[in-house]
């Protein structure tokens, strides 16, 4: 038995099917999410991270491995578990012919708060998500990102214990998804735990105090943004167009990756002009920024997190 | 936190609060829910006047058995379109309360117009006490059957498109063909067997019955007595537990 809001050992999950051969979506996945924390799953399209959620919201069976929430197991316990926590799924969406008010206030009622704690929650949620102008409209007149906020509003005026988000911000647009996260800061510093996916490096950067890389049903990486930046061995990427011809001296500066024609060196600033002397005296396009999250996920699983699985 | 509700169907009258304010902002879908009823009736109004208290009827009991397959595609869009179970399951609503809470806010959303079906029913042709009773007690175990057993086949399928056709079958070989707008007497007799297993024909067979347009021999009574009662709860009860055992995906 654990006191972390969630562990995990282990955890694997093949597909099978009588009309395909089987998929093995998780190879073994172990993490812990401690109480309070906010915790990234990045990782490609199919890497796992769905597959993983759901397993620890209890909706899918695993064929291995043991999930623990606060030390109930998911498996054999579900019941237990779920007055524990609260999901976004991956592209869901509200009740077309409930307004966002209804849906909130209708959901935080079926999990059995009384009227006034559930008004008063679902009026907070919707101030947060900005969904207070269109709160009495139905959900079919709204947007797609509309109807995403709706979602997360759902699920975090419940200020579940865990907290578990798939995609959380897909659709909206770059204010909407500060809202959120905003919210979900809130949310921790109340004691909530959050757990959720994206594929969006700046999210998972701005939002995460901790992340772990999925690749192909593995963990490849537990770590916080910070170090896995600084595991590059620089602060600034030096971008070089048709710069393959000075790979070979470009590694004396740091790290370099090849791609697409384009030298990516990472540097410090420090060496920075150096390094910039070289590629204009080859006459090359050379563009310089700050180390992202994108470089130290290219850096560890080898594509770019567009790159489709 | 102020949790009200016990475990056991914990949150059924919530969700199905929530799924009847779903089904009352749909006031088109609650207001021609009664198309194909009054296309039949005014059929048989032209074709044969005589049977129209056997359609009146008929068309009640066909309305109460529609509710399952409006519970089956409700229950396939909310899970396949919206993903909204995830939500609803992976939290404490329990898993019978949101089969039972969707299958009554269903209920409760399109139950106005079969009370204008019993209203017009009651002034055209009368509804004497007995009839009223076995039109209730058939009329409650089609309900019971029908969305069960639509909650069930909504589960079976991964896209909408594949559980239209299925949804047709059943809709037509439960509920049209079989005698419930027609006197059971014109129903093959050698077939009479089967019309009183399925429920919405054997619900109408007693009620025609009772009304003098159909003659069941004791035997016959108890076949279709038995088979809305075995049917309806029996399905009910395994909808219940299949309602827990699909939370879970494999």
């Amino acid at each position: 038995m654990t006191t972390e809001a969630l562990f995990a050992r282990d955890v694997r999950k093949t597909y099978t099917s009588r009309r395909a051969p089987p998929v093995e979506a998780l190879a073994g996945v172990s993490m812990v999410v401690h109480p309070g924390e906010r915790v990234a799953l990045l990782g490609r399209n199919g890497a796992g991270k769905t597959t993983f959620l759901k397993i620890a919201s209890t909706l899918l069976r695993p064929s291995g491995g043991t999930v623990e929430i606060f030390g109930h197991d998911v498996g054999s316990r579900p019941d237990d578990v779920r007055p524990l926590i609260a999901v976004v799924p991956q592209e869901g969406k509200p009740f077309f012919h409930l307004t966002p008010r209804e849906q909130v206030f209708t959901y935080l009622r079926a999990r059995g708060y009384d009227g006034r704690s559930a008004r008063a929650r679902t009026e907070d949620a919707l101030g947060q998500m900005g969904l207070q102008e269109v709160a009495d409209r139905l959900s079919i007149t709204l947007s797609g990102g509309q109807r995403q906020r709706t979602m997360v509003a759902t699920v975090i005026a419940t200020e579940a214990p865990v907290l578990f988000l798939d995609e959380p911000t897909i659709g909206m647009d770059p204010f909407a998804r500060r809202a959120v996260w905003e919210s979900l800061r809130t949310l921790t510093k109340r004691g909530s735990t959050i757990l959720l996916t994206t594929h969006y490096l700046d999210e998972a950067e701005a939002l995460s105090q901790r992340l772990y890389i999925i690749e192909r049903g593995r963990v490849l990486v537990d770590g916080t943004a910070a170090t896995l930046k600084q595991e590059l061995g620089g602060t600034l990427r030096v971008s070089i167009r048709g710069g393959g011809r000075l790979e070979a001296q470009a590694k004396e500066f740091g790290s370099v990756l090849l791609d697409d024609g384009t030298l990516h060196v990472i540097t410090t600033p420090e060496r920075l002009a150096e390094l910039i002397g070289l590629a204009v005296r080859e006459h090359l396009t050379t563009t310089v920024g700050p180390v992202t999250l994108e470089e130290a996920f290219l850096r560890v699983v080898g594509r770019s997190i567009d790159v489709e699985e | 936190m102020a949790l009200t509700h016990s475990r056991l169907f914990r949150g059924t009258v919530a969700f199905s609060l929530t799924e009847l304010r779903v089904q009352l902002h749909e006031s088109t879908a609650v207001v021609t829910s009664l198309i194909v009823q009054v296309v039949l009736l005014l059929f048989v109004f032209i074709l044969a006047r005589d049977l129209l208290p056997v359609a009146l009827f008929g068309a009640i009991v066909f309305s109460m058995f529609g509710l399952g397959q409006r519970v089956q595609n409700e229950a396939a869009f909310v899970r396949i379109d919206h993903k909204l179970n995830e939500l609803y399951m992976a939290g404490p609503l329990a898993p019978e309360a949101y089969f039972l809470g969707m299958s009554l806010g269903v209920l409760g959303g399109y139950i106005a117009p079969v009370a204008v079906l019993v209203g017009v029913t009651l002034y055209v042709v009368g509804i004497s006490a007995t009839t009223a009773l076995v039109l209730l007690f058939g009329t409650s175990l089609v309900w019971l059957f029908a969305s069960s057993f639509g909650y069930i086949v909504s589960t079976l399928f991964r896209d909408m498109r594949t559980i239209w056709p299925y949804a047709s079958i059943f809709y037509n070989l439960f509920g049209v063909l079989p005698p419930v707008f027609y006197p059971l007497g014109f129903w093959p007799a050698s077939l009479t067997p089967v019309a009183l297993v399925l429920p919405p024909s054997a619900a109408t067979a007693l009620v025609q019955s009772t009304i003098g347009w159909a003659t069941l021999s004791p035997g016959e009574v108890a076949l279709a007595v038995g088979s809305l009662l075995v049917e309806g709860i029996g399905v009910f009860l395994f909808a219940i537990y299949w309602a827990r055992r699909t939370v879970r995906e494999n």
